[in-house]
């Protein structure tokens, strides 16, 4: 079910990464694997599939002495796959047949590693040992030196071609735990949340660029037309840094919402922030400000025409009567 | 195409349904100006939630018949401009000035009312 489920998740991997026939044939091409060099290969494939499992072991071997990683050798189950993958992959490169199918093992194999931390160079001086050992072996069964040397040459070639795969696909999978947690990022740090009929509040933390500006934005007039918004409470209590830029900014959202006929009221401006702001020069005249969220939201409610009173009696016992 | 202009009450709706070319605009904004003062009117509403683009032109005949209708004793509000439209306006740094928006016509109706009862108080 899991190999299933991951078998899948390859294919998906493979197309997000542009992976295809024509790519694999431009891939060959870099790395010139030409007709002849097949015709070599197939004269050493005896030699070569023969000992794959030798081979195969001795690259784990070779792993289990780096101390970089010892994580990834830790790991069993991932280490047991990839033992299993690597026989199979030593077996295939000297197959003859490189094309999709042969890629999509590469790759398999590379998911493995990335998932399981195998550091990218780690996995390079593994290989290169290995690389080592399979030219050895040429060397012993050709009939001369020469001939070994090109037969090897054409199978590096194969191997290059392999690198190349493995390495774009380590990449591709850092980068894509980099892309979720950016989305996630995003998506958590823009909420706009509704706190009475037509009262919105937007607390904004963190740093606001210019993609973050036009997100929150976005956020924010949707919002205000669904909701059917008259007041937005902005607050920027948890904005460490206001410059010019993002003042603008600030000021775009405001008109923006504005067009759509909703106020906004900008709370949380601090003492530090105010007086940059002041010497910055920046003209926030366009701007309701108010201290603090407690008063924004107050001015909100009158605005909206919501009373607010205590009824006398609170109903948490020992809050603010504790005599009571 | 032209825009028809409903009255309701003292109120005059004009509801725009398509692109208007600036030609379409400007008769919009020289009817308005007429209409304000035979129908003696009390407030002017431009519905333009059917448009998806708002240029420097639409929005500057916007503001005119604001402020002319200001001038004849009407006051007017703008509504149903879309997010992505308001968003590419600030953008463009396209501004109504004191024109005043709402959401909907619900919207533009009570905020009217609101102020005529102000006014009246006053």
């Amino acid at each position: 079910m899991t190999n299933e489920r991951s078998e899948s998740e390859d294919g998906a991997v493979a197309l997000e990464m542009g992976l295809n026939e024509q790519s694999i044939e431009r891939r060959h091409k870099a790395v010139t694997l030409l007709p002849e060099d097949l015709a070599r290969i197939a004269r050493i494939r005896e030699a070569v599939a023969r000992r794959a499992e030798e081979f195969g072991k001795s690259f784990f071997d070779y792993l289990a002495g780096l101390d970089d990683a010892r994580d990834f050798m830790r790991n069993a189950e991932a280490v047991h796959r990839a033992r299993q993958l690597k026989i199979e992959h030593l077996a295939a490169m000297v197959g003859g047949n490189y094309g999709m199918e042969y890629a999509l093992q590469r790759l398999k194999l590379a998911r493995v590693y990335s998932r399981a931390g195998l550091e990218t160079r780690i996995f390079l001086g593994a290989f290169h040992h290995l690389l080592r050992l399979v030219g050895t072996a040429i060397l012993k069964s050709a009939r001369s030196p020469e001939e070994a040397f090109e037969d090897f040459m054409a199978l590096k070639k194969v191997a290059f071609f392999d690198i190349g795969i493995i390495v774009d696909v380590m990449v591709f999978e850092r980068e894509r735990v980099i892309r979720r947690q950016q989305e996630a990022i995003r998506e958590l740090t823009t909420p706009v949340l509704q706190i009475r009929d037509r009262l919105l509040m937007l607390p904004i933390i963190g740093t606001i660029d210019t993609h973050r500006a036009r997100m929150l934005t976005e956020g924010l007039l949707h919002s205000i037309r669904v909701n059917r918004a008259k007041v937005v409470v902005m607050d920027v209590t948890g904005v460490a840094a206001v410059d010019t830029k993002v003042a603008n900014h600030l000021l775009q959202t405001v008109a923006a919402s504005r067009l759509m006929g909703a106020m906004v009221i900008v709370t949380g401006l601090s003492a530090e922030v105010s007086q940059t702001l002041v010497n910055l020069g920046v003209d926030l005249a366009g701007l309701r400000t108010i201290g603090d969220l407690q008063g924004g939201i107050e001015e909100a409610e009158q605005l909206l025409g919501y009373q607010m009173s205590r009824i006398d009696r609170p109903k948490v016992a020992g809050v603010l009567s504790p005599s009571n | 195409m032209s825009v028809p202009i409903l009255r309701q009450g003292d109120v005059l709706i004009a509801s725009i349904q398509v692109a208007q070319t600036d030609e379409d605009l400007r008769g919009l904004r020289d009817q308005l100006a007429t209409e304000v003062g035979s129908q003696r009117a009390k407030g002017v509403i431009i519905d333009v939630t059917a448009l998806d683009v708002m240029d420097s032109f639409a929005t500057r005949t916007l503001r005119a018949i604001a402020y002319s209708s200001r001038l004849r004793g009407a006051h007017t509000v703008v509504v149903g401009i879309q997010p992505d439209v308001a968003f590419a306006m600030v953008q463009l740094g396209l501004d109504l000035g004191a024109v005043s928006t709402a959401l909907d016509l619900d919207d533009a109706i009570d905020e009217l009312r609101a102020r005529r009862s102000e006014e009246s108080r006053a």
